[in-house]
């Protein structure tokens, strides 16, 4: 039966179809070009990307480098949770991080029902719309964005990008051909849903937090003018 | 046939217009009519009235019976090929012509409609994009005024600002505006009667946002949408006068509002 | 589910009825315009967007058995395996046989309407499967034993007291109050959470498929579809042939396009692209993946006139513009798709005879189309489905009549020139002292509820042709 429908489906494409080689195909499909991306709010990536996360209701901290990064989760999470407890992927960036030095004791490998914390290394930022991207695999099981109560987000100012097509640009590059992971995910803030009265409610199913971290020298005054474009003044 | 080229062509600078009446203005809104001949005249226009045109074939077209509106069609094409422009004071009409016409017809015809659809105009349209209007020599009128934008107007004709550009030159009035005035009034040709709880339904909507407005007048520049939304005003009970734009813009002495009484 | 849009008007009688209803969707149709237009105005160039992506689309369609080659060949490299189903029943029975090979007791289901096109859930259940639904909006529907008012927000038609009614009765958790939306969520949540974690088969939709890679792209804010995609140890995808596009780029437009229409985000919290089964590297994920390929006469629409109505990518922005759908919401609609969309996809999915009122559910404001993001001419493509209604004779013989006898009339100006004058001279003596009629023979549908503005009497060309007599010569 299932074989039937398939040629049976093909068939009647072929038949509607304008018929072309795939030399032909491809040309014309390359002359199309790409879409234009959105207007980034500022014209410096990291900035445009922070204003994007805070209008994404999830919330931003800087740290000059990895160092400053272990204290800034472990204040996090001590603030939060009262706790030093943490999950996160099989990532070599984050296991060569000084955790001890805030006291922080993650535990590597896939998050389970009731973690309150996971983090995670993003492979990029995109400025355009405040999202961060993970793939799934040892260094980011797929759970670990979803399972937890509050989703840290790792990601090096050098990997912000400025669009969705740049993002995807620089996921060509660095996944060889044939080495596509299971699951790729833009996170663009913590799960929300706006289904009952169409008000809008975070940690719908997961996430009800969504801590982005910049690592890098970013000035503090960049972060206020992200609050400021946001209109996250509050925070 | 009894449609010639024009006979007497003066040297200029007065543009050949012929006016489409629409069915609705000449049925049951001749000051319609009037009020149009009136301002394009002012406007310098030479204005010619076709005997033969009736309707544009709207109902037929979007009732889906296209076999109707084709023969329809063409006559209109054919009764319109001698002058330089069509101006109808109507969006939807103007919309129909310009629009739909061409999308009726294959070859010869398609051509002849689209020539057609490349002078139509509607009234408030050509008024400020083609033959403007001198500017007035009577006192600003003394009203709240509200606009209801007709849907076929203000998407395929593009018709938003020029009513309202209109009414402040000519009559010195700043348009009190609808609170969605992009929305739809119910109107929609025989959608009215198909679904007539809805349709009443999206007038009292429309309506209920021009009493709130504080106007005392709406207008519009379709008469469909206007009958109907006086229909229900007066239905209602409500004091709203209903008219349109032409009307006020032409200066006459008013006579009642759409549904009103006389004197 | 049952079909019931032949009863379109009955059903829009009835929800005009229910005040409190019809406010709570006017209010919806008063802001879901407004963030829709804050979003695509902070992106820039939207028409360009809309222009690339129809480009693109055409393009896909021109060759979609070369695309849908593609991204077989590709997911099949992946490890995926994909089955095509011609019918609802075949793509039912796939599922179901997918279920009970790993002896499958719990389903947990993404968003898909695709799955509430084929009656699924139905099926599923009838073979004594656990179904649960966990998009919340899903979720509540299914407990309230209804079906969705929204593509987007299927439970929008429903207040925050009937939906704690409808939990204190179905969860019986004891005491609890759920005063807030926030306490709804959380119970909702916590029970979900459960129903993840136990699911043997999660079922997902897809938003895109994309040929050069076999991935499928979901896009959700609740990240439930990614709970299913991730948690339980099988997963099947179900879709349509026509959510191909060649590159994750045209998926991205896409995303751009639908998120800003849909909700008025950038981006909604999950854009994931799945490939296939668990890899080498993959510590979680499914252990088999199955991709159903839905044609369910796409393949008839493609080669129809109404091609274009396959560029849908069910954000909504149609239904939330239109003052038909916003009047009457969903269910008067009868099936799956409601609003401009649906009024096209039911006829051309079930049968016009069944759902001939749909097409006629439209003033022809064109607002559907104005923001549609993947540029559907729907007003037109509504007109021609009553073209079609009016030529296979199915809309009442009454109009057919009027239409064909006022057009008849329109051909003859003399005579129709000589009734219009006489028709309006007489309504407007009758209607002369109040200015408008109450009422009207033949007209009801006009006088039941709007009076009848009198003619101002006497016709415009009439007085025209008078006032010029002795004067110039006209026309």
């Amino acid at each position: 039966m299932a074989e039937s429908a398939r040629s049976d489906i093909l068939a009647r494409l072929r038949a509607s179809s304008s018929p072309a080689t795939k030399e032909q195909i491809e040309q014309e499909l390359v002359a199309l070009g790409f879409a234009g991306a959105a207007a980034l709010p500022a014209a410096d990536h990291c900035i445009a990307f922070m204003a994007n996360v805070l209008a994404n209701r999830g919330s931003v901290e800087l740290a000059a480098d990895r160092a400053e990064a272990v204290r800034v989760v472990g204040r996090y999470l001590y603030n939060r949770f009262r706790t030093h407890k943490l999950v996160a992927g099989n990532d070599p960036r984050i296991a060569a991080m000084p955790w001890r030095d805030a006291g922080v004791l993650p535990r590597f490998g896939a998050a389970e029902n009731g973690d309150s914390a996971a983090l995670s290394y993003a492979r990029l930022g995109v400025a355009e719309t405040g999202a961060i991207v993970t793939w799934t695999g040892r260094a980011n099981p797929g759970r670990n964005n979803l399972l937890p109560e509050d989703h840290l987000v790792l990601v090096n100012r050098e990997d912000v990008v400025a669009n969705l097509e740049d993002a995807w640009r620089r996921i060509r590059q660095d996944l060889p051909a044939g080495s596509w992971p299971r699951g790729i995910t833009f996170t663009a803030g913590p799960s929300s849903t706006a289904d009952v009265e169409a008000q809008l409610v975070m940690g719908a199913h997961g996430p009800r937090r969504w801590h982005v971290i910049l690592v890098g020298a970013t000035p503090t005054e960049a972060l206020a003018e992200a609050r400021a474009l946001s209109g996250a003044d509050a925070t | 046939m009894e449609n010639q080229k024009p006979k007497r062509r003066r040297t200029r600078p007065r543009r050949d217009v012929a006016l489409m009446v629409t069915c609705l203005a000449d049925l049951m809104r001749p000051s319609v009519g009037f009020a149009a001949v009136r301002l394009l005249e002012r406007a310098g226009c030479r204005v010619t009235v076709p005997e033969r045109q009736t309707c544009c074939g709207q109902p037929a077209y979007n009732n889906g019976d296209v076999n109707a509106a084709v023969p329809v069609a063409r006559a209109v094409i054919e009764m319109f090929e001698p002058y330089d422009y069509v101006v109808i004071p109507s969006g939807s009409c103007a919309g129909m012509l310009s629009r739909h016409y061409p999308a009726l017809f294959e070859g010869e015809w398609r051509d002849r409609a689209l020539a057609l659809a490349a002078k139509t105009w509607e009234l408030t349209r050509f008024l400020t994009e083609v033959a403007p209007l001198p500017p007035p020599k009577r006192p600003p009128l003394d009203a709240t005024v509200t606009y209801h934008d007709g849907c076929a107007g203000l998407r395929e004709q593009d018709i938003k600002q020029q009513p309202r550009q209109l009414l402040l030159q000519q009559c010195g009035v700043d348009v009190s505006e609808l609170s969605q005035t992009e929305v739809c009034c119910g109107f929609g040709g025989t959608f009215c009667t198909k679904m007539p709880a809805l349709s009443t339904k999206m007038a009292d909507d429309k309506l209920n946002s021009a009493v709130a407005t504080g106007a005392n007048i709406l207008l519009g520049g379709d008469l469909g949408c206007l009958l109907h939304l006086a229909g229900r005003a007066r239905r209602r009970g409500l004091e709203l006068e209903v008219r349109h734009v032409a009307e006020i813009l032409a200066g006459t002495p008013p006579g009642p509002g759409i549904g009103d009484p006389n004197g | 589910m049952k079909q019931t849009s032949h009863a379109f008007m009955q059903h829009a009688e009835a929800a005009l009825a229910d005040a409190g209803k019809a406010q709570r969707r006017d209010l919806l149709g008063l802001f879901m315009p407004l963030a829709r237009d804050a979003a695509t105005a902070r992106y820039g160039d939207f028409e360009a967007l809309r222009a690339h992506l129809k480009r693109v689309r055409t393009h896909t369609t021109n060759h979609l058995d070369h695309y849908l080659a593609r991204f077989e060949e590709a997911s099949l490299r992946n490890g995926n395996q994909v089955h095509f189903a011609a019918t609802p029943e075949q793509l039912n029975n796939t599922v179901l046989s997918i279920c009970q090979a790993h002896g499958a007791r719990r389903v947990a289901k993404g968003k898909s309407m695709v799955t509430e096109e084929t009656a699924l859930n139905e099926q599923l259940l009838k073979a004594g499967l656990e179904v649960i639904e966990t998009d919340l909006g899903e979720y509540i529907i299914q407990q309230a034993g209804e079906t969705p008012s929204h593509i987007v927000g299927p439970a929008l038609h429903k207040s925050l007291p009937e939906i704690r009614r409808l939990f204190l009765d179905r969860h019986k958790l004891g005491e609890r109050s759920l005063e807030q939306v926030e306490d709804i969520v959380a119970e909702a949540r916590s029970i979900l959470r459960e129903q993840f974690l136990q699911a043997d088969v999660g079922v997902i939709g897809a938003n895109a498929l994309i040929a050069e890679n076999g991935a499928t792209m979901l896009v959700t804010n609740e990240g439930n579809g990614d709970l299913c995609a991730n948690l339980p140890p099988v997963l099947i995808v179900c879709t349509t042939l026509e959510r191909i596009l060649p590159r994750a780029e045209d998926a991205m437009a896409l995303q751009r396009l639908l998120v800003r229409s849909a909700t008025g985000q950038a981006q909604t919290c999950y854009t994931s692209f799945y490939s296939g089964p668990q890899r080498d590297d993959d510590v979680d994920g499914p252990l088999e993946t199955h991709i159903i390929l839905l044609d369910n006469k796409r393949t008839d629409i493609l080669a129809s006139d109404y091609s274009e109505i396959l560029d849908c990518i069910r954000c909504g922005a149609c239904l939330n513009h239109c003052p038909i759908y916003v009047g009457v919401g969903g269910h008067a609609y009868g099936w799956v798709y409601p609003g401009p969309m649906g009024s096209i996809l039911t006829p051309l999915l079930s049968s016009l005879e069944q759902s001939n009122a749909l097409p006629n559910a439209c003033t022809s404001c064109g607002r559907c189309a104005e923001v549609c993001p993947a540029n559907i001419p729907l007003p037109d493509l509504l007109r021609d489905l009553r073209q079609e209604e009016n030529q296979r004779q199915l809309n009442s013989p009454r109009l057919r009549r009027g239409l064909r006898v006022h057009a008849w009339f329109l051909r003859h100006p003399a005579l129709y020139r000589r009734l219009g004058a006489w028709t309006m001279s007489v309504l407007g003596l009758l209607g002369r002292r109040r200015g408008a009629l109450r009422r009207l023979p033949f007209a009801a549908g006009w006088t039941g509820t709007r009076d009848f503005p009198a003619p101002e009497g006497g016709t415009f060309m009439q007085q025209y042709r008078n006032r010029a007599r002795g004067g110039r010569r006209r026309g």
